[in-house]
Order: structure tokens, then C-alpha cells, then sequence
């Protein structure tokens, strides 16, 4: 299963796509879990102390073509070796790798960005399940960084600002490779919520996270909410939007 | 006056050149993750000289959270926004927290952080 979780931002994303990802690896599957937002994010729903973990300088080379300055992967070093080599690994074995920390002003970005894509364009193929947390809004996904990605997952909660990203993330499905676009109804409060998400934003339903404040709580300690309350109803939604998606994705 | 409302994340911060701005806001959540992006966002701004920080923090439900806010930034002008249901509700319905709920605890602290700007340039 290959994932890439987009939203608006605060929707939820990073709590998620995290712990997805643990869910996920807990049923046997081999996980990497990518983020590709300069600030920490997913790290922390991993329960990972470490939130940069971005390809070090020395797995990117820099070379010239017709002219122009151009990145890839260090000769010899595979998309697969750079997993291996540079990725963290979580407590149920998810491998880890982010874009990078943002390193201040006026500073060139471009070894970093350039490796990551690269590195999305030569990831391991059989054998592994992708889950992919891009940074809040639109322009990442359209700029093709979920390109790894059969599924994305939008998440939404039922307020008119995030049901509108939604609705235009929706268009995603365009894209090359005619990916699935399901929608996540996330905080949600009122027993029509997650049928208005799905409705308002023209997508198909996975399923619907409720409003949890075990996950506010998480975070405000610096836990993973699967970490904080692994029985709660966070965790127990994730394991079903993990279940739904694995049995949808089997039929396909 | 402008006020403007920058893409999540520094990297608006990270690529300002000049003195465009007078004053950064940067708004936090007594949360582990925002509460480390905010800190970064505030050392850009400061490194690279580009106004007055003054941090909004956001959803501040009891002391706990105002301690961790005032220790990630013992030096900078903090005002604490508390969590206020009034904010959710508008949000939901799509209308503006200032006309929903003025008088809202939460607004009243951005109308006077307002003010305090504008008396103070």
C-alpha cells in the first residue's frame, strides 16, 4: 500500500499519517514512512525523538547538464541503500526519513529538496508500504511530492476553511497515474459530520476520526497518541481506516 | 497598515530579504511540535533582524500550558490567547470570530493586542 496523507493544515495530517503508519507495520507489513515538511511533524506521532532526519549532504552529488546545476543520489547509493542507511527506525520497526531541518535564512535548499525527490523516484518497490505526510495546503501535492502515492488520503475536519483545501486537493485524482483520492473526516463532532465531509467535498469516504482530546493532550506532552491512549478512539479509528483500506486495496 | 497571513511553516520567514515588516507574530500552540516550530520561526526573525517578535499563543487551557510557552520563549513579548469555545463554533459555521463573538475572551485579547500595535506603530 502506497499512502500520501494531504489536508489543510491543523487538519490532522501528522497525527495521523503517523500513526497509520505504526498501525500499519503492526500487521506485518514493512513500513517507510516519509515526510516531506521542513518542520517537525510526523516524527513526533512515530514517537520518535528525533524530528530531522533528512538525507545527510553526503547521499546527494551535484553534477552538470547541458549547463545547469543538477542533484542525485550519491553514484552507487540506491533509493533502497539510502532507506537503509539514513532512515530511523520506530519502536514497531517503521522506517523514517523527512525532508530536512530548514536550515535559516538565504540558505539553498536544493540539495536537500532534490535528493529527497530523487530519492521518492527510486524507492524500494516490492515488499514495502509508503505512507507519505506532505506539509499543509496545496502546493506540495500539485508540485508532485505524493507522486509515490496509489492512495491519497485527504484529511478534513467539518469547518468551511478546511472542507475547501479538500474539495480542491479532490483534483488530485487528475493527476498522472489517475490516483485514488479518499477523504478522512477528522474531529469530528456530530454524527452527519463525516457524510457532509465526504458530500462538500466530492470524495469517496474512508472513514471518519472522532474529535479526541487525548490527542491534544499528546501533544501538548510530546507523546504519540497511540503512545498516550492506545486504546482510545484515535487509535481505534486509525486501526479501522487501516483494516478498511487494506481490504479495499486487496480487492483492487 | 498590512497584515499579512503567511503559509504555514518558516519558510516565508526563511526567504523575507530586506525590512519588509515591522512586526512578526508568531502564533503557537502550547503543543511539543508547534511550540519547537515557533521557536525556530522566532530565531529566524531574530538572526536576520526582521522586527519586533511579539508570540500569540494560541488554545492556552491552564498554567501547565502557559509555562511551557514561557519557557521556550522567556525573552520575547508573549500574549496568551486561551482556548475558547467561541473560536471553534465560528469556525464551524464559516464566520469571522470578531463578528460571531466579540466580546469572546479570545478576541478581546487579539483586539488588544491590535490596538497595542497600532498605538505603538
Amino acid at each position: 500500500m502506497r499512502v500520501a496523507f494531504v489536508g489543510k493544515g491543523g487538519a490532522g495530517k501528522s497525527s495521523l499519517s503517523g500513526t497509520f503508519a505504526r498501525v500499519l507495520a503492526g500487521t506485518g507489513e514493512r513500513v517507510l514512512a516519509l515526510d516531506s515538511d521542513p518542520m517537525p511533524g510526523m516524527a513526533f506521532s512515530l514517537g520518535l525523538p528525533q524530528s530531522d532526519v533528512g538525507l545527510p549532504d553526503e547521499a546527494v552529488e551535484e553534477y552538470e547538464e547541458e549547463g545547469r546545476r543538477r542533484y542525485r543520489l550519491r553514484a552507487g547509493l540506491t533509493g533502497s541503500d539510502a532507506v537503509e542507511q539514513y532512515a530511523v527506525r520506530s519502536a514497531e520497526g517503521v522506517y523514517f526519513l523527512q525532508l530536512g531541518k530548514a536550515r535559516g535564512g538565504r540558505w539553498n535548499n536544493s540539495r536537500q529538496h532534490f535528493g529527497f525527490q530523487r530519492l521518492m523516484d527510486d524507492l524500494p518497490d516490492s515488499g514495502w508500504s509508503i505512507v507519505g505526510d506532505l506539509p499543509g495546503g496545496t502546493r506540495q501535492p500539485f508540485a508532485t511530492w505524493g507522486r509515490y502515492a496509489e492512495t491519497y488520503l485527504v484529511v478534513v475536519e467539518p469547518t468551511p476553511a478546511s472542507l475547501l483545501t479538500g474539495r480542491r486537493l479532490a483534483r488530485l485524482a487528475g493527476m498522472q497515474g489517475a490516483p485514488r483520492v479518499l477523504v478522512i473526516a477528522n474531529k469530528v463532532r456530530e454524527p452527519q459530520d463525516a457524510e457532509q465531509v465526504s458530500a462538500r467535498t466530492g470524495l469517496p469516504l474512508l472513514g471518519a476520526v472522532p474529535f479526541d482530546p487525548a490527542v491534544g493532550e499528546a501533544d501538548r506532552l510530546g507523546l504519540a497518541v497511540l503512545d498516550h491512549d492506545p486504546q482510545g478512539p484515535t487509535a481505534t479509528a486509525v486501526r479501522s481506516l487501516v483494516a478498511t483500506l487494506q481490504k479495499e486495496t486487496e480487492r483492487v | 497598515m498590512v497584515v499579512a497571513d503567511f503559509e504555514a511553516g518558516i519558510g516565508t520567514v526563511l526567504r523575507l530579504e530586506g525590512n519588509p515588516v515591522d512586526v512578526v507574530v508568531v502564533v503557537v500552540e502550547p503543543t511539543a511540535k508547534s511550540l519547537e516550530v515557533g521557536r525556530r520561526a522566532a530565531e529566524t526573525v531574530r538572526e536576520n533582524k526582521l522586527g519586533h517578535i511579539v508570540v500569540a499563543a494560541n488554545r492556552v487551557r491552564d498554567a501547565a500550558d502557559e509555562q511551557r510557552i514561557r519557557e521556550t520563549f522567556p525573552d520575547v513579548e508573549v500574549v496568551l490567547v486561551p482556548d475558547d469555545p467561541a473560536i471553534v463554533a465560528a469556525e464551524r459555521s464559516g464566520v469571522s470570530p470578531l463578528d460571531a463573538s466579540p466580546d469572546a475572551p479570545a478576541v478581546r485579547v487579539l483586539v488588544d493586542l491590535a490596538n497595542r500595535l497600532l498605538t505603538t506603530g
